[in-house]
């Protein structure tokens, strides 16, 4: 039985995993992502990478919405700040625990998606942009207008931990950003995403197809808005603290630039760049006169020669599409592992 | 009596000042096809756009299958039975053409509950070869040459299995060739039955068309507009002996 099961996990691993850089590469992330706690126990390197693990969540949540659907939201700080605040209140005034008002949270993150939603159906582009912004910075006002609830500038603090060691912490984090991801990266990739990219292209014309594009978009509002706000929710319990921070135009503006750093409309792409980006933010932390300047010629740079973004271009370098099967191949073959056409 | 498909009862719709479709009123049975001709600008395309939902009617009636279909929304009348394409061609150009088609096998109207992505993709599949790009399916849309775009707008119409199809200039841009090709396509969907896997009803058909060499042998009426309004409503055949519909293409006094 269990040489069953072995055997059939390692042809998997030979034959699908192992035949792709890509793959590879994300099959060693993982691998590395649930190994790290035995390798390190150092605190600063795991609250990096738990950070990080959030932000990706938050960072793929942006890019369902703005990458796939086209909505450019530029007010995503909204749907985690909603969730912050939501969960840090259920914890501290009613005593949920984190595992209840964590999903509440993003719940009620989800209803966030449906106030933006609606109104923002009508519009596109710059104005669709502008009236996101907005969003969070009208929070932002009833946040500081009522201070006995909210906390104020000082924020809603002494939430309960995640989890009372900081492996568990570690664990639960790392488990939701990897289900997050791959539940978004699923979605995007079924006939659901075939929607999503079509209303990005040309809604109009997918009405004429007979979709309901007023239902989808709204539904990639909700989906967005419950992953950004799994992210918040986990946050403020992470730090145990919830204050204007997480509402601010910064973080909204930070979410965009990490997912057109790795790659709009992927998942993957704009996930994997926040575990490029982050860390050596945090890296350049002890040199802050200059962390910002390095950081946008590096962005500058990513847009004028990567357009598609940093990890799709990584991956038309070491990897090529077949011409017949659209199957990707690994660079150098002569000869394409599906369908045997000889490769350009 | 047989219940007409389509009846428009003075259908009107102005741009600011300008009366794109003025007073037109027609009905159409199930079987019609219905060429429908007038110089540029007459408002052909609008027309075709109010029946479809992408415009409101300022005034008038629509009634599909004797049910009133104005002020509904696209996607409701394309799930009604109507579907149409576009003047200019509106694919999304950066998705595979199997993806264009298999949208509209998503709509509600074509879709089975729970139907798996790889018997819509295998459905999406018929309609390209049906239209004949099927060998390009994995293509992105942008790579499709302007006669094979049309090819792929009536793959999409046709997708959503409608009773009522409105072509938008189905043979604009086309070299002679693909037009004849094109004509043949039409009309043996217009005849219905089985194509490999599909089936389909023979489905009643507007055609807008500059083409009338192509159109008169298609049609088994024509309208022709002016400035918005209906010049005439006749047989194919009558249309050449027409004085006013030769006055509006030629000017007033070109006799
Ligand atoms: N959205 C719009 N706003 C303002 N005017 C419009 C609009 N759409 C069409 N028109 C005007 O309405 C009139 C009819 O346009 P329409 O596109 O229906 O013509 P058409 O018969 O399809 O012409 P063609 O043969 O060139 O396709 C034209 O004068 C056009 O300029
Ligand atoms: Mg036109």
């Amino acid at each position: 039985m269990i040489a069953y099961y072995t055997k059939t996990l390692y042809s998997i691993i030979k034959n699908d995993v192992l035949v792709l850089p890509s793959r590879m590469l994300v099959f060693f992330f993982i691998v590395a992502i649930i190994c790290l706690p035995v390798v390190s126990n150092d605190p600063y390197l795991l609250r990096i990478i738990i950070l990080a693990c959030i932000y990706a969540i938050f960072t793929a949540s942006w890019d369902l919405l703005s990458g796939f659907t086209g909505q450019m939201s530029f007010g995503h700080a909204f749907f985690f700040g909603v969730s912050a605040y939501a969960a840090a209140l259920l914890n501290r005034h009613l005593h949920f625990p984190p595992w209840a008002s964590i999903p509440i949270g993003a719940l009620a993150s989800v209803v966030a998606g449906l106030i933006i939603g609606i109104p923002c159906l009508r519009l596109r582009g710059t104005y669709l942009a502008l009236t996101t912004l907005s969003f969070p910075i009208i929070l932002l006002g009833i946040v500081h207008a009522f201070p006995d609830i909210t906390g104020g500038e000082l924020g809603i603090s002494g939430l309960d931990r995640i989890c009372r060691s900081r492996i568990g912490t570690y664990y639960i984090v790392a488990v939701s950003m990897l289900l997050s991801i791959a539940t978004m990266w699923k979605l995007t990739s079924s006939k659901f995403g075939i929607l999503l990219h079509a209303i990005r292209e040309d809604e109009i014309a997918l009405r004429a197809s007979g979709i309901n594009t007023t239902r989808y978009k709204i539904m990639a509002f909700c989906l967005s808005a419950f992953f950004a706000g799994i992210a918040g929710g986990l946050y403020a319990h992470f730090m145990r603290i919830t204050g204007p921070s997480t509402l601010e135009v910064a973080l909204s503006f930070q979410v965009v630039i990490w997912g057109v750093f790795g790659g709009i409309a992927t998942i993957w792409g704009s996930a994997g760049a926040v575990f490029i980006l982050f860390p050596i933010m945090e890296f350049f932390r002890f040199w802050p006169e200059f962390r910002m300047l390095i950081f946008s010629f590096i962005i500058i740079f990513i847009l004028l020669y990567m357009p598609k973004g940093l990890l799709p271009w990584l991956r038309d370098q070491v990897e090529k599409e077949c011409p017949r099967c659209k199957k990707k191949n690994i660079s150098f073959r002569k000869t394409c592992r599906i369908c045997t056409a000889t490769l350009g | 009596m047989p219940s007409h498909i389509l009846e428009l009862s003075s259908v009107t719709k102005s741009f600011g000042g300008l009366k794109a479709v003025y007073d037109i009123s027609f009905k159409m049975n199930s079987d019609d096809i219905i060429g429908l001709i007038g110089p540029n600008g007459a408002g052909k395309s609008t027309l075709i756009k109010l029946i479809s939902g992408i415009l409101e009617p300022d005034s008038g009636e629509i009634k599909f299958k004797n049910q009133k279909i104005n002020g509904l929304k696209t996607w409701d009348i394309v799930n009604l039975g109507i579907s149409f394409t576009f003047q200019n061609m509106r694919p999304f150009r950066r998705l595979p053409i199997i993806a264009n088609v298999m949208t509209s096998c998503m709509s509600p109207r074509a879709m089975k509950r729970g139907e798996w992505v790889k018997r819509i993709e295998a459905k999406a599949m018929d309609f390209l070869e049906f239209a004949g790009i099927s060998d390009m399916a994995l293509e992105k849309a942008s790579t499709l040459s302007q006669g094979d775009l049309k090819r792929l707008e009536v793959a999409r119409a046709i997708a959503t299995e409608p009773e009522l199809i409105l072509l938008d200039e189905p043979f604009g841009g086309l070299s002679p060739a693909e037009t004849e090709l094109m004509a043949k396509s039409i009309k043996r969907l217009h005849k219905g039955g089985r194509f490999g896997r599909l089936h389909s009803e023979g489905p009643a058909m507007i055609i807008v068309e500059h083409k009338l060499q192509q159109l008169m042998k298609m049609a088994d009426r024509i309208i022709v507009l002016n400035y918005g309004e209906t010049v005439t409503e006749c047989a194919p055949k009558e249309l050449v002996n027409n004085k006013e519909v030769i006055e509006c293409y030629l000017g007033k006094g070109a006799l």
